[in-house]
């Protein structure tokens, strides 16, 4: 196995503070090297100062050699000939990542024309075959807006590698895509480690890291904590963090204890069918919610799992079909937790101030707030801090007390973790399922990680139509 | 192309609306203004001296002004579907060749202004852009400040008093070679291109700092080729929408300048025409520049669509 990339003694520092602690590691061909973490570990941060995309302000020291070069990261200027040529970098957001205004050929061609120095006309047969490769003949005349995420994401890969990068560096590839394309990123990755490629890949996901196997390094504030084969230390794992990020894996969740539905439904929908955009999501769609009760949906993106939401919350209409209420519910009763935490509160106010005024307006009780605080494992200092200076796992619990101070009787949740870490995800939804079944709150939690709902929810509702057959699903009813 | 044809069709119904609003306000307008409108058309013919309460009448009667408004306004209307704008009551011309003529050295005048604008604002712009918060960029915001913040009037009096009369270098006025157009042309262009120039900035710096701008350079691309590639079109969209909005701008500035300048272009024309109440003169004018815009509006939606042509609302399909 040849070495392709060695990084000795990484360290990143912001002024005096030590962001990420000296690290070294190599990349060798043929085996793919995994950096995990949490948001904020410090992972993106090494990757970026081994391939030289550090933010301005933020300073790396440390030695990278390859290809018989020695750079120095303390200077910024070393790496630009190597991008493209030797290191090829995904991007984290293939679709913001690509010329709006392009077509996809014409990013992929310009690395062969420029980096690799081809005529235009071989460039773009080039940038054809590396399309056909990756089964996207069809896209070689699409702008990226014509795209979808998966076709983005490949055509992203296409061009990262156009210049005849050997090492590819993925900054989180799979982030924010649903399982089935998630598994399509992750063999793309295998494939060009199997042609012999290095690839350093950096990841929150577990799936990720188990999936593409090699080396893996885990990291927690700015260390690796453990490092060693994927397969052994996912298996055994030796640090306590990493115990504690193995167990918060959706998979390894137990079991929430189904529980027969009880009382009256709080909301019925009959014979629902919403179209948007000329497409049917979905076509005579019937549900029964009762007191307490927990339902999983589950779909890949852009099937309408939140149209459905706005549907049953009265927040959007449907083609045909009727949503009805428990009688004599009121209507705040009805509530909805949003995806985005940061984006559900106002940005320059005190939390504590939010919920005052939530209180004032609908006359309630403030004195249920430290109560619930506790109840929720929120530290009371926090409602003096604004939004922007709590965690999003934090601000998400924080959402869930707004909106029980409400008592509500049914509450839609919007893929509430899906932008929040592991251990932090396998908490709020923890508190999430504890709380519907305490207060009989009827909970409809959407999400697209299968493992997730499978082990909450006592049914799922699978939204994905025949052509996407989704995963398999637990207690699946529909 | 659906939308295309759509487009087009809106805009030539804003002409149509364009002519008919155009039409109306000029004339009520006109009727408005104090003095006697004979009275002044007469001094328009014959000069102030000239004229008496016999001269008036003759040019009432002549011109029918006693008519009722509406029957006259609709006179105009029934001429305007012929393509026939009259003539003028002064000078006896038809208004179209008085408009040619002088619309034709505005036109030459707001081309030139354009054009050296174009020239300096958007390129120091997208170099400022590429460099956000560099000494370029931080010098073009006082420069540009400056400069939009000095009235156009005063602007051409300052050069002139600087390069005609301190340093002799071109004439103060005058019309008719190409060293005249240097100092009005500049004096539009320097305000014209203070704002581009910001406007070709802040396109440029945001573009500079997204993601596919990261990307290319990831890619392997240098500099330049980015720019070629990735940086000029994307910031095309910004750049012709507010080119067109400059040129609708630049009439107005037009119409001071040439005064300043002694132009014989169509603000000088205008201002003379509403003096003598010349009407056929003034809604000519006025509804050449309305349907000049539109036409200048239809021009800059067709090219951004034609640099961008993503459809409204298309990233919003998926998420």
């Amino acid at each position: 196995m040849s070495e392709l990339l060695k990084a000795t003694d990484v360290s990143v520092h912001a002024g005096a503070e030590m962001l990420v602690e000296p690290v070294s590691l190599a990349l060798t061909a043929g085996r793919p090297f995994t950096l995990l973490g949490e948001t904020g570990s410090g992972k993106s941060l090494l990757a970026q100062a081994i391939i030289g995309t550090l933010p301005a302000g933020l300073a790396a020291a440390g030695q990278v050699t390859l290809a018989g070069r020695a750079l120095d990261l303390a200077r910024r200027d070393g790496h630009r000939a190597l991008w493209g040529r030797l290191i090829g970098v995904l991007p984290q957001e293939p679709w913001l990542s690509l010329d709006p205004l392009m077509p996809a050929r014409a990013q992929i061609a310009e690395g062969h024309a420029f980096v690799r120095g081809l005529s235009w006309a071989e460039a773009n047969a080039a940038a054809d075959r590396d399309l056909a490769g990756l089964g996207l003949q069809e896209a070689a005349d699409r702008r990226p807006d014509q795209l979808s995420g998966g076709m983005a994401q490949r055509v992203a890969f296409a061009a990262a590698r156009a210049g005849g990068a050997r090492i590819v560096v993925a900054d989180e590839p799979t982030k924010g895509l649903d399982i089935g394309r998630r598994d399509e990123v992750t063999r793309l990755l295998l494939d060009e480690v199997a042609a012999g490629g290095a690839l350093l890949t950096i990841t929150h996901d577990l799936g990720v890291a188990r999936r593409l196997g090699g080396e893996l390094a885990v990291m927690l504030k700015g260390r690796v904590v453990e490092r060693g084969p994927a397969a052994e230390v996912l298996a055994h794992p030796r640090h306590d963090y990493t115990r504690r990020l193995i167990a918060a894996d959706p998979a390894s969740w137990p079991q929430v204890p189904p529980r027969p539905g009880t009382g009256a439904p709080v909301l019925r929908a009959e014979g629902l069918s919403v179209s948007r955009g000329g497409r049917r999501l979905f076509d005579g769609l019937g549900l029964d919610l009762q007191p307490g009760e927990i339902v999983g949906i589950w779909g890949p993106s852009g099937c309408g799992k939140s149209t459905l939401g706005d549907v049953l919350l009265g927040l959007a209409r449907p083609d045909q079909g009727r949503v009805t209420r428990g009688a004599g519910l009121a209507p705040q009763r009805f509530q909805k937790l949003y995806q985005d935490p940061p984006s559900a509160f106002p940005r320059c106010l005190a939390l504590g101030r939010a919920l005052d005024d939530l209180v004032r307006l609908h006359r309630l009780d403030g004195a249920r707030i430290p109560q619930l605080m506790s109840r929720l494992r929120l530290s009371p200092a926090l409602l003096a801090r604004r939004p922007a200076e709590v965690s999003g796992g934090e601000l998400q619990r924080l959402a869930l007390l707004r909106l029980l101070l409400l008592d509500p009787v049914f509450l839609f949740a919007d893929e509430p973790t899906s932008r929040l870490d592991l251990i932090t995800q396998a908490e709020v939804t923890g508190l999430l399922t504890e709380v519907a079944r305490e207060t009989g709150m009827a909970l409809l939690i959407v999400s697209h990680d299968p493992e997730l709902l499978s082990r909450s929810a006592d049914r799922v509702i699978s939204l994905a139509s025949p052509e996407t057959a989704g995963p398999r699903l637990r207690h699946q009813a529909a | 192309m659906r939308p295309l044809t759509q487009a087009i069709l809106y805009r030539a119904s804003q002409a149509v609306l364009v002519a008919l609003l155009v039409g109306m306000l000029t004339f009520l307008m006109m009727q408005a203004l104090p003095g006697d409108m004979a009275f002044r058309i007469a001094a328009g013919r014959y000069g102030y001296d000239a004229v008496n309460a016999e001269a008036a009448e003759a040019v009432r009667r002549e011109l029918g002004l006693d008519r009722p408004a509406l029957a006259a306004f609709g006179t105009w209307l029934w001429d305007l579907m012929r393509l026939d704008f009259g003539t003028s009551v002064i000078s006896g011309a038809p208004v179209m060749d008085e408009i040619r003529h002088q619309l034709g050295a505005s036109l030459q005048l707001a081309g030139a202004a354009l054009a050296l604008s174009f020239l300096i604002g958007p390129p120091v712009g997208i170099l400022a852009g590429l460099r956000a918060g560099g000494w370029l960029d931080r010098t073009l915001l006082v420069v540009s400040t400056a400069l939009r913040s000095v009235p156009q009037f005063l602007m051409g009096l300052i050069l002139i008093v600087l390069v005609s009369i301190q340093l002799g270098w071109l004439p103060a006025a005058g019309y008719g070679r190409p060293v005249h157009f240097v100092l009005p042309a500049l004096t539009l262009a320097l305000g014209l291109a203070a704002v581009s120039a910001r406007v070709a900035r802040d396109a440029m710096a945001a573009v500079a700092a997204s993601p596919y701008y990261a990307f290319g350079r990831w890619k392997g691309l240098s500099e330049g080729q980015l720019l070629r590639r990735h940086g000029l079109r994307n910031i095309g969209v910004t750049l012709v929408t507010y080119l067109g909005l400059q040129f609708a701008m630049l009439v107005e500035g037009v119409v001071v300048i040439e005064a300043i300048f002694s132009w014989p272009g169509i603000g000088h024309a205008l201002v003379h025409a509403i003096f003598g109440r010349d009407v056929p003169m003034v809604q000519g004018t006025v509804l050449l520049l309305g349907l000049g815009f539109v036409a200048l509006n239809t021009a800059v939606d067709l090219t951004a669509r034609w640099i961008d042509p993503r459809g409204r609302g298309a990233g919003e399909a998926r998420s």
